[in-house]
């Protein structure tokens, strides 16, 4: 466990970076701390592996006061990813990921046996191990930018923004892969990034600094799109907080009912389209067992007469979901969705409180056109208007 | 000149090596003496300074500074200079070149530290590298191009300004320009020249090679 005990940076022209910050980071999760350019996040971090010390406050590792151990020990046992990777361009891959190991004064041969292990854990071809770091793309390098973090097995993992400088498609696969390797691994990871979408995936518990170095709120990743603790939260967070939040109900949950007749399946039981005078008309699928609820609506939506289609891992039709089975669960999990997360709830009363005349006068027809499509009406032509 | 072939070739045969100091052979040596210790000087004494100028940056202005005026000396004046401290030896050339082959290799090693990317800096630091360790493991083999092209440029003008040094008496390969200008001879010229374009290329070819060997990592990007 980590521990920041009001922890304050201020530098010497007189800015403060870090203002009072106390938080506990738990040991074998995910913490994210996230928030604008000038809030503080990545000091924080590396006030945690002392490339930065604190003006006041302690951070405790275990218990123990990092400033009484000395900085290159103590880094050598925290793992620690960079932005753009920052591998040594001069050496070779395998000997960027021993690094630690070498530095730890392993001998060659175990270092690099062990960073040959790394790779295949990060799913990079072995084949890499020999080449330069600029003979890779910008993902690959990243790769090998966890893999150098791992090498020595630190229980503790620090990442600076790590997936911000390649494309989101690649961004994508290397927070699946996070995900993962955290699945298998456990390590108390302490991962900075400005993007809240990314810190909503990936972290267990998410902490939003606002600029100046204020903890604005702690909290795991649906209570905060939830229950956004003040209007700067609410703004950092964006639109769609409400459906966001389903992406934590698992589909599962839904009631299921049998495929009804109109819907065309091929021989295998695969859907084909919902019947109807002019050929099968569109559905959407999710899968209940890997899906969320948030997949389950937006399938609904997809689909020509609302009604989902669940599919098992090879396509294969297992029921429906209707509107009214999703409503169920929506009123199930309103505890966690009343508090101004259901779409069009915030500011935006009038519509929803049964004034439709007002509200539409009000808006003109960008708002009644777009009320009219989709089983979300009310939130989305909240967005719509909240756009305007 | 009526008549008189461009280059005599009995006359450098006769001349390679006569045992007399104005022999081509011993010129040849006493010019490489004189275009290379200064290089190597001169690196010497850039890497420290160079990396004081790193670490205190506000040394560097003024460093730089006194090296481009130094640099901006005709190099015949700080012969002068010299020649009455150092007299008539190789000292009085291959001091003012040491000058010249810092005022280009201060700013290499400076320009080459800084050319090491800061997130490559910073992993070294988070990895746990020690100060000394992080410099000659990871800062000084990433500067290693930007080093060495300077050394290149400074390795070939000191070859070609020790021929200056002939006006005292010291310019190598220079003495014969010296000697055939005097005579209205030329073939000691065009020998003098052509050993010394011969003496630039091959020191240019052999540090790029080094530059090959050394890093690896930077040829394959730049033919990638």
């Amino acid at each position: 466990m980590i521990t920041f005990e009001g922890v304050t940076k201020r530098y010497r022209d007189g800015t403060t970076a870090v203002d009072d910050l106390s938080l506990e980071v738990p040991t074998g999760a995910v913490t994210v701390f996230v928030g604008p350019s000038g809030c503080g996040k990545t000091t924080s971090l590396r006030m945690i592996n002392r490339m930065i010390d604190p003006t006041s406050g302690r951070i405790l590792l275990d218990g123990q006061d990092v400033h009484g151990i000395d900085p290159p020990t103590l880094r050598r046992g925290i793992g620690y990813v960079i932005q753009q990777a920052g591998l040594f361009p001069h050496r070779k891959i395998v000997d960027n990921v021993a690094t630690v190991p070498y530095l730890l004064g392993w001998n060659k041969k175990k270092a690099r046996a062990r960073a040959m292990e790394l790779l295949e854990l990060v799913g990079l071809d072995p084949a890499f191990a020999g080449r330069y770091p600029f003979q890779l793309s910008g993902g690959q390098q990243q790769r090998v930018g966890v893999a150098r973090a791992l090498a020595a097995d630190p229980p503790v993992l620090l990442m600076d923004e790590p997936f911000s400088a390649v494309d989101p498609v690649v961004r994508a696969s290397l927070q699946d892969e996070l995900l993962r390797l955290q699945s298998e691994l456990r390590k108390t990871i302490v991962f900075v990034t400005h993007d809240i979408d990314e810190a909503i995936k990936l972290g267990d518990t998410v902490a939003v600094l606002r600029t100046g170095g204020h903890l604005a709120q702690l909290a795991g990743p649906a209570t905060l799109l939830t229950e956004p603790a003040d209007d700067f939260v609410r703004g950092f967070l964006g639109r769609d907080r409400g459906i966001r939040r389903l992406s934590f109900i698992s589909a599962k949950e839904i009631r299921l009912s049998p495929p009804p007749g109109d819907l065309v399946l091929d021989e295998d039981g695969r859907p084909l389209g919902w019947r109807s005078d002019g050929g099968p008309a569109p559905y959407g699928t999710f899968d209940p067992e890997t899906d969320s609820l948030r997949a389950a609506l937006d399938a609904t939506l997809l689909s020509a007469n609302g009604t989902a289609v669940a599919v098992d891992g090879d396509g294969r039709v297992r029921g429906v979901a209707t509107r009214e089975a999703l409503d169920e669960l929506f009123a199930e999990h309103a505890g966690g969705l009343r508090g101004g997360g259901l779409p069009g709830r915030d500011g935006d009363s009038p519509a929803v409180d049964g004034t439709p005349g007002d509200g539409a006068a009000g808006d003109g027809a960008t708002g009644d056109g777009t009320a009219g499509d989709g089983a979300a009406g009310g939130g989305v032509a909240g967005q719509a208007r909240a756009e305007a | 000149m009526n008549g008189e072939p461009l280059v005599r070739w009995d006359w450098i045969a006769r001349n390679w090596a006569n045992g007399g100091p104005s022999a081509i052979s011993t010129l040849l040596t006493g010019h490489i003496v004189m275009a290379f210790l200064p290089v190597l000087l001169g690196l010497l004494v850039a890497l420290p300074l160079g990396l004081a100028c790193v670490r205190w940056r506000r040394l560097y202005q003024p460093t730089a500074a006194l090296m481009n005026v130094t640099y901006s000396l005709p190099s015949l004046v700080l012969f002068s200079i010299f020649l009455s401290v150092t007299g008539l030896t190789q000292a009085t050339v291959i001091i003012p070149l040491t000058f010249f082959a810092l005022a280009v290799l201060i700013p290499a090693v400076v320009d080459g530290l800084d050319s090491v990317p800061d997130h490559v800096r910073q992993s070294a630091v988070a990895m746990g590298f020690r100060p000394a360790r992080r410099l000659l493991r990871v800062e000084l083999p990433v500067a290693v191009p930007v080093v060495l092209a300077g050394l290149r440029v400074a390795t070939v003008s000191s070859i070609s300004l020790v021929s200056v040094g002939a006006l005292i008496g010291q310019g190598g390969l220079g003495n014969l320009f010296i000697d055939g200008w005097q005579r209205q001879f030329y073939t000691p010229i065009v020998v003098g020249i052509a050993l010394i374009v011969l003496l630039a290329v091959a020191a240019d070819g052999l540090l790029v090679l080094a530059q090959r060997l050394l890093t690896p990592w930077f040829r394959a990007r730049r033919s990638a």
